[in-house]
């Protein structure tokens, strides 16, 4: 009998056959490691189409809510990719990954409010400002049961208030108004102000960027401020 | 690579006069959240068996070259309505699949073996 005889009758695995083995695993690493490579790109590219199908989604229903004005046409996705442009500038983009559906939705709380406010051509009286103020907090209703939609219902409560307090819903002020929500007060008015509108021209972005720097520290964080006005001049002026 | 919804784990007996075999189909199999028991031969691999009729195991990993009573023969004795048998055999011949087959295996797999065939081979005869 050869020694491998041997062994293998008293049931112990050759050197040879341990090692032909210890091959055959490897094989198997191998294979493994490929299937779940493959496998991983296909969850990627899964959570990429469905984040572009949420987003289109989040910007269909921003888009319903102010279908009646023809100003905001441009104007919703500009605040999303200004205020996109300055979260990573601030370096917490990541911090806030949802804020982008709040500078979309920011004014989705004005399905509840009556149509005869919200078009009057002429001044509001002050029961007509009261509903007209309501508006974030019908928003941010509207968002706050979707889990991962917690930074934008915070965008969309907070986007009138200001940092010196003289804002509503609430009159939060300073730090108390969530980050996101004061970078997105920042560009909106930008924007506001860069936009042509029926009753004024745009005021161009030198002026515009000026008014946001003089309002820094009484409308605006300061903060927020400054890391706009080094990045205000790369920012894509027409969408 | 799922644990059965709510109920307790899969038993696989892994029959080989190999312990160095046993344990990799034991680690194997474990890794994939099966519980293991072995036996070293065929007549240890019929007293188990009996031993714990009617509560598993579900599936046996059996080799055939074994002293005594062999795979063969184990495969021809067990219960094939309650219990599903992969060969796992150094033997690749034609007459040994056949005799492996007639003796009612329900898969056939060769040493050296792969995990990912012996894996497959399990699950789909525990679901």
């Amino acid at each position: 009998m050869t020694e491998p005889d041997v062994l293998s009758n008293l049931g112990i695995s050759t050197p040879a056959s341990l090692e032909q083995q210890l091959d055959r695993f490897a094989l198997d690493v191998g294979e493994l490691y490929g299937r779940q490579k493959e496998r991983a790109e296909q969850l990627e590219q899964n959570l990429v189409q469905m984040r572009t199908t949420f987003l289109e989604t989040v910007r269909s229903m921003a888009y319903v809510v102010e279908a009646k004005d023809a100003y905001t046409g441009q104007h919703l996705e500009r605040c999303r990719v200004y205020g996109n442009t300055l979260m990573q500038a601030l370096g917490v983009a990541g911090d806030y990954p949802d804020a982008e559906y709040g500078f979309l939705l920011h004014d989705v709380g004005k399905v509840g409010v009556p149509e005869r406010i919200l078009n009057k051509p002429g001044p509001l009286t002050a029961a007509e400002w009261r509903v007209m103020r309501t508006h974030p907090i019908i928003g941010y209703q509207i968002l706050q049961g979707i889990p991962f939609m917690t930074t934008a219902a915070s965008i969309v409560r907070c986007h009138h208030e200001m940092w010196d307090g003289a804002g509503y819903p609430e009159g939060l002020s300073g730090e108390q108004i969530p980050l996101p929500a004061r970078v997105f007060q920042v560009v909106d008015a930008f924007d506001a102000m860069t936009t042509d509108r029926p009753y004024r021209a745009s005021l161009g972005v030198e002026r515009a960027a000026e008014e946001i720097q003089r309002m820094a520290g009484t409308q605006f964080d300061p903060e927020v401020c400054r890391i706009f006005g080094d990045l205000v001049d790369t920012l894509p002026q027409r969408l | 690579m799922t644990d059965r919804q709510g109920g307790a784990k899969r038993v696989v007996l892994v029959v080989d006069d190999d312990s160095a075999i046993r344990r990799v189909v034991r680690t194997v199999l474990e890794a994939d959240n099966f519980d293991v028991v072995e036996a070293a031969d065929g007549p240890a691999a019929l007293l188990l068996l009996d031993a714990i009729n009617g509560r598993g195991p579900e599936a046996v990993v059996l080799d055939i070259m074994m002293p005594g009573i062999d795979g063969i023969e184990v495969c021809r004795r067990i219960d094939h309505d309650r219990v599903k048998v992969v060969m796992l055999s150094a033997r690749d011949d034609a007459d040994t699949r056949d005799r492996a087959a007639k003796a009612g295996a329900d898969a056939y797999l060769t040493k050296p073996f792969s995990a990912i065939e012996l894996l497959d081979a399990v699950e789909k005869l525990t679901p």
